[in-house]
C-alpha cells in the first residue's frame, strides 16, 4: 500500500525554509507567549522554592511530594520514545509510506526529550546541583538508583537520536544546498563537515544499526523498563507495583507519540500546503496505528483494574478502587477509547476519515495520556501501604506554577519546530526521491 | 554452577564430614543443619523454622541450645537474614576455626568464612552469591557498615507502646532540638484505634526507622541519603542532596520532610557542631531550602557534640517521662533498648513450671512494615496497628503542644506565610 510521493519536487520540500509568512510570525508569538507565561511563574519558584507548587510531604504532611512535574516528565519522555520507535521502525522495516513523517518523528523526539529534561530541572529542589552532585555520584549510584539509571538511558537516547538525525541530515543538506539560505552557510558547513558522497552507503548502514539499537532499547530499557521501574520497584506505594507497568508505560508512550506525530505532520501539511508530500494515506495509516496502540493501552489498563479489585491485597485493592472512582481517570480512558473507536471506524468506512477530526482525536489522546500519567503518580502516592496517617491520602491539585510549565514545554516544542523547519528540510529527500534518482 | 565456583569453595562432602566428626559431636546433625542453614541464607527457610527443626536434637546432643542467644524473637525474624550460619557455630563450638582452614583466607570475616565453609561442607556447592546479595543495597561509598552483622555500633530503638501515653513531649523536644520548620514532624506520635484492640486509644511514636536495608539510600541518585558506616545511621548529606524527593517516595513509613521553602530557623542561628558530623559532612539539624530532611537519631549527640553524657541518647528519649523510648546500640546486649526488652519480657508473668510447653516470652514485639524488607532498627513492644487501624485525636492535641499536624496547611499559606510562621 506504499504511497508514491516521488512526484513531489524539491521546491516543495524546502518550502518552509524559503517562505516567511505572517502566520509563521503568529505561531512564533504563540510559542514565545507560552514560554513567557511559564517563565513568569517559574521565576517565583526560583525565588521562593518549591513551596509555590501545591506539592507537600506524604504521611503526616497531608500531600504528595511528586505531582504534575513528574507526570508531565513521563508524558514527554513517552512521546519522545514513541516518536523515535516509530521512526526507527520505518527505517528497519522499510515502511516507506511513513517516510515523509519519519524526520518529524525524530525531531519530535529531540524536542520532547528536551521538555522532559526541563521537568527534571524544575522538579528538583536544588537545580543548581544537577551537575555538581550527579556527575561525581554517577559511577557508584547508577547501579542502584532507578532515577540515575533513568537519566542515563535518556541521555543515551538523546545522543542516539541526535546522531541519527545528524547523519541523515548531511545527505539532504549537501544535495539541497543550492536551495538553502546563504545566511545559514556556517550552520550548513558545520552540518556537512567532511561530507563526501562516498559516505552515504556507510551512513545508511550506521543508521540501520542505530535504529536497531533504538528498537531493542525501547522496550527493555526505556519506556518499557527504566521509567516504569522508577515506580514499580519501590516497596512503599501499592498502586505502583507490578510487572504490568512496563508494557503499560510503553503502550501509553506509543499512543501519545502517534498522536503527537499526527498533530505535527498535519500542522506542516496545513501550513505549507503539503497535501501531496504528506498525503492522506499517511494519516490513515497513522490512524490505524493510533487505534491499535490505544487498544493495547486500554487492554493493559483493564488488566490493572481487574487484578487490582478482584481479591487483591488490601492496599492495592483500595488504591484501585479509588482509581476507578476518580472521574478524571474515566475521562482519560474515555478519550483514548473514543480515539480508538474513531480510528477503527475510519479503516472500516474510509468516508468517515477527516484529518481535522483525526487531529482533534490526537489532541484528546494527548490530554488523556497526560491525565493518566499524572493520576498514576499522584494517586500512587496517595495510597501508601502504610496509611495510618490521617494525612493519607494527601490532597493535590496542581498550582498555576505547575500548570504553566506544561504550557511552557508545549511552547518549547512549537518553537523548536518553527526554528528547525527554517534551517533544515523537515521531510527527508528520500521521501520524494530514491537514492538512484538523487545520485543521477 | 560452574566448575570454577566449585574449585573455589567446595571440597568433597567426606572432607567436611570428617571435620565435623573431629568435633566429637553428631556429624549427621551438623551436615543437616548446614544444608538447612544454606536454605535460610537463600531465603527458602525461615530462621524460626530452622530454630524449631533442630531445637530438640541440639538439646539432646549438647544439653543446651546456645542458638537462643543469637536468635531474635520469632515475631521479628527476617527470613532474608544471612546470619543463619552463626547458629551452627553456636552449636558446634570451635568448628569455625577448623573450617577456616578450608578456605584459607585469614583476611575474610569470620562470618563469611563460616558461610562458605558450612555451605561447602553440607552441599559441596559454591556460588553463595545469592545469599550474599541479600545484604546488598549500598555501594562502597555509602555502605551499610553499621548493619545487622553484630559488629560495631548499630544505633536503634525499642519503643514500648504500652508505656506511651500520647503526651507528645517527644515531638516537641525533637522539633526544638533540630530547629524544624512548622509541620516537619521528624518524630510523630499517632493515636489510633484498631479493630479488636478495644475502644481504647493506642499510641505509636514514629521516628525514622533507620533501616539496615533502607529503600531511601538505594534510590537516592546522588548518594546524599546514605547509611553511616560507623553506626548504621541513615543520614542525608545536605551539601549533595538535589531535592528530587525520591527517598521520600520510596520510604514505606513517610518519615521524610522536604524543605519546601525557607526554613523557619535561619542558618545563622544554628551551631555548626549540631550540623556537621564527625566525618565533616553536613547531616545534622534541619535541612536548608530545597533539600530533604528526616530524623537523624540525633547524630550530633551520637558524635559527642553535646557532651559525652549525651552519646547514646536522643532528644525524644530524654523528653519521654513514660519510659517508652529506649535508644542505644542494638549490637550491645547491655544497651537500653536490649535491656528494656529483656526486663520487660522477664517482668511478664509466665509460669513455665506449670506450663513447660509455653514459649519463654509472652510479650508481643514488632517492627513496622517488616514485610517490606527494610530491616528497621526500631522495634516496638505492644500491638502492631492493623491495616484497618485509624488515626484518631489523642488525649493531647498537636496544637496544644504548639505542633502542626498537617503540614500542607502551612505550605498552602505560601512563601510569605511560611516566613511569618
Amino acid at each position: 500500500m506504499s504511497v508514491d510521493v516521488t512526484g513531489v519536487d524539491r521546491e516543495t520540500l524546502v518550502r518552509p525554509i524559503q517562505t516567511f509568512t505572517k502566520r509563521y510570525l503568529a505561531a512564533l508569538a504563540v510559542a514565545f507567549g507560552l514560554i513567557g507565561v511559564w517563565l513568569f511563574f517559574y521565576v517565583q519558584q526560583l525565588q521562593h522554592g518549591l513551596i509555590v507548587t501545591n506539592l507537600a510531604d506524604w504521611g503526616s504532611g497531608g500531600g504528595v511530594p511528586w505531582g504534575l512535574y513528574i507526570g508531565a516528565f513521563i508524558w514527554w519522555v513517552g512521546i519522545a520514545h514513541g516518536g523515535i520507535i516509530l521512526s526507527a521502525a520505518v527505517r528497519l522495516l522499510g515502511m516507506d509510506t511513513y517516510q515523509p513523517v519519519a524526520r518529524l518523528a525524530e525531531l519530535l523526539t529531540i524536542a520532547a526529550l528536551t521538555c522532559a529534561g526541563v521537568f527534571i530541572l524544575i522538579h528538583v529542589g536544588r537545580p543548581d546541583r544537577l551537575v555538581t552532585s550527579v556527575l561525581p555520584a554517577w559511577p557508584t549510584r547508577v547501579q542502584w538508583s532507578p532515577l540515575m539509571w533513568d537519566v542515563t538511558v535518556i541521555t543515551a537516547y538523546f545522543v542516539l537520536t541526535a546522531t541519527y538525525l545528524a547523519l541523515t541530515i548531511r545527505y539532504d543538506v549537501h544535495r539541497l544546498r543550492d536551495r538553502l539560505p546563504n545566511v545559514l552557510e556556517p550552520v550548513y558547513r558545520v552540518i556537512t563537515v567532511g561530507y563526501t558522497e562516498k559516505e552515504d552507503q556507510v551512513v545508511e548502514r550506521m543508521v540501520w544499526w542505530i535504529a536497531f539499537a533504538i528498537i531493542i532499547m525501547a522496550p527493555l530499557l526505556l519506556h518499557g523498563g527504566v521509567i516504569p521501574w522508577l515506580f514499580s520497584l519501590l516497596p512503599s506505594m501499592a498502586g505502583w507495583h507490578g510487572g504490568v507497568q512496563g508494557p503499560s508505560f510503553l503502550s501509553i508512550a506509543l499512543t501519545s507519540a502517534v498522536s503527537g506525530i499526527i498533530i505535527i505532520s498535519a500542522a506542516f501539511r496545513y501550513a505549507y500546503g503539503w497535501d501531496e508530500l504528506i498525503p492522506d494515506t499517511v494519516f490513515q495509516g497513522l490512524a490505524k496505528w493510533l487505534g491499535f496502540f490505544s487498544l493495547i493501552f486500554l487492554w493493559l489498563q483493564l488488566q490493572q483494574v481487574i487484578t487490582g479489585i478482584f481479591a487483591a491485597p488490601t492496599t492495592l485493592q483500595h488504591a484501585t478502587e479509588v482509581k476507578i472512582a476518580t472521574p478524571l481517570y474515566w475521562v482519560a480512558i474515555g478519550l483514548v477509547a473514543l480515539a480508538m473507536l474513531y480510528a477503527f471506524a475510519t479503516s472500516l468506512r474510509p468516508e468517515l476519515y477527516d484529518i481535522r477530526v483525526l487531529v482533534g482525536m490526537s489532541v484528546a489522546v494527548l490530554f488523556g495520556t497526560l491525565a493518566e500519567k499524572v493520576l498514576f503518580v499522584v494517586e500512587g502516592l496517595q495510597h501508601a501501604h502504610f496509611d495510618l496517617y490521617a494525612g493519607v491520602p494527601g490532597a493535590y491539585i496542581p498550582s498555576p506554577v505547575e500548570i504553566s510549565a506544561v504550557l511552557g514545554t508545549v511552547g518549547i516544542v512549537v518553537l523548536f519546530f518553527l526554528v528547525v523547519s527554517k534551517v533544515i528540510p523537515v521531510v527527508e529527500l528520500h521521501a520524494i526521491e530514491d537514492h538512484e534518482e538523487v545520485d543521477a | 554452577m560452574s566448575t570454577d565456583d566449585e574449585s573455589m569453595y567446595a571440597t568433597p562432602d567426606e572432607e567436611h564430614r570428617r571435620l565435623l566428626e573431629e568435633t566429637g559431636y553428631d556429624a549427621d546433625l551438623g551436615m543437616e543443619m548446614a544444608r538447612d542453614a544454606q536454605k535460610v541464607s537463600a531465603g527458602d527457610l525461615s530462621e524460626v523454622e530452622f530454630y524449631r527443626r533442630y531445637h530438640d536434637r541440639i538439646l539432646e546432643e549438647f544439653d543446651v541450645d546456645d542458638r537462643e542467644v543469637d536468635l531474635p524473637d520469632p515475631d521479628e525474624v527476617d527470613s532474608g537474614d544471612v546470619n543463619a550460619i552463626d547458629r551452627i557455630e553456636g552449636a558446634f563450638e570451635g568448628i569455625g576455626e577448623t573450617l577456616r582452614g578450608v578456605d584459607g583466607d585469614e583476611s575474610e570475616s569470620r562470618r563469611s568464612v563460616m558461610k562458605k565453609g558450612a555451605a561447602a561442607a553440607a552441599l559441596g556447592l559454591g556460588g553463595l552469591g545469592s545469599a550474599g546479595a541479600t545484604t546488598g543495597g549500598d555501594d562502597g561509598a555509602a555502605g551499610a557498615g553499621g548493619g545487622d552483622d553484630g559488629e560495631g555500633t548499630r544505633w536503634g530503638m525499642t519503643i514500648n507502646l504500652n508505656n506511651c501515653d500520647g503526651c507528645l513531649a517527644c515531638m516537641v523536644a525533637c522539633d526544638q532540638e533540630h530547629n524544624l520548620s512548622e509541620g516537619a514532624n521528624w518524630m510523630y506520635v499517632f493515636a489510633f484505634e484498631d479493630e479488636g484492640q478495644g475502644e481504647q486509644e493506642n499510641f505509636l511514636p514514629r521516628t525514622c526507622q533507620h533501616c539496615t536495608d533502607s529503600p531511601c539510600t538505594k534510590v537516592c541518585p546522588v548518594g546524599a541519603r546514605h547509611t553511616r558506616e560507623e553506626d548504621g545511621l541513615v543520614l542525608t548529606d545536605y551539601d549533595i542532596c538535589i531535592g528530587c524527593r525520591y527517598c521520600e517516595v520510596s520510604c514505606p513509613y513517610g518519615v521524610n520532610y522536604f524543605q519546601w521553602g525557607e526554613p523557619d530557623v535561619p542558618e545563622s542561628e544554628i551551631d555548626d557542631d549540631h550540623q556537621i558530623d564527625d566525618r565533616g559532612r553536613w547531616v545534622g539539624s534541619r535541612p536548608p531550602e530545597g533539600v530533604m530532611g528526616k530524623c537523624t537519631f540525633c547524630v550530633d549527640r551520637q558524635d559527642g557534640q553535646m557532651g559525652e553524657e549525651k552519646v547514646g541518647t536522643t532528644a525524644c528519649e530524654e523528653a519521654c517521662t513514660m519510659d517508652a523510648i529506649h535508644f542505644g546500640d542494638l549490637n550491645d546486649p547491655e544497651s537500653p533498648p536490649n535491656q528494656h526488652l529483656e526486663e520487660y519480657r522477664s517482668g511478664q508473668e509466665n509460669d513455665l513450671e506449670e506450663f513447660p510447653n509455653r514459649k519463654e516470652h509472652t510479650v508481643s514485639t514488632f517492627k513496622l512494615m517488616e514485610e517490606r524488607g527494610t530491616e528497621p532498627n526500631v522495634q516496638f513492644i505492644g500491638n502492631e496497628p492493623s491495616p484497618h487501624a485509624e488515626q484518631v485525636e489523642g488525649p493531647v492535641a498537636y496544637e496544644d503542644m504548639g505542633i502542626t499536624d498537617n503540614r500542607k496547611e502551612v505550605l498552602d499559606r505560601g512563601a510569605d506565610g511560611g516566613e511569618e510562621a
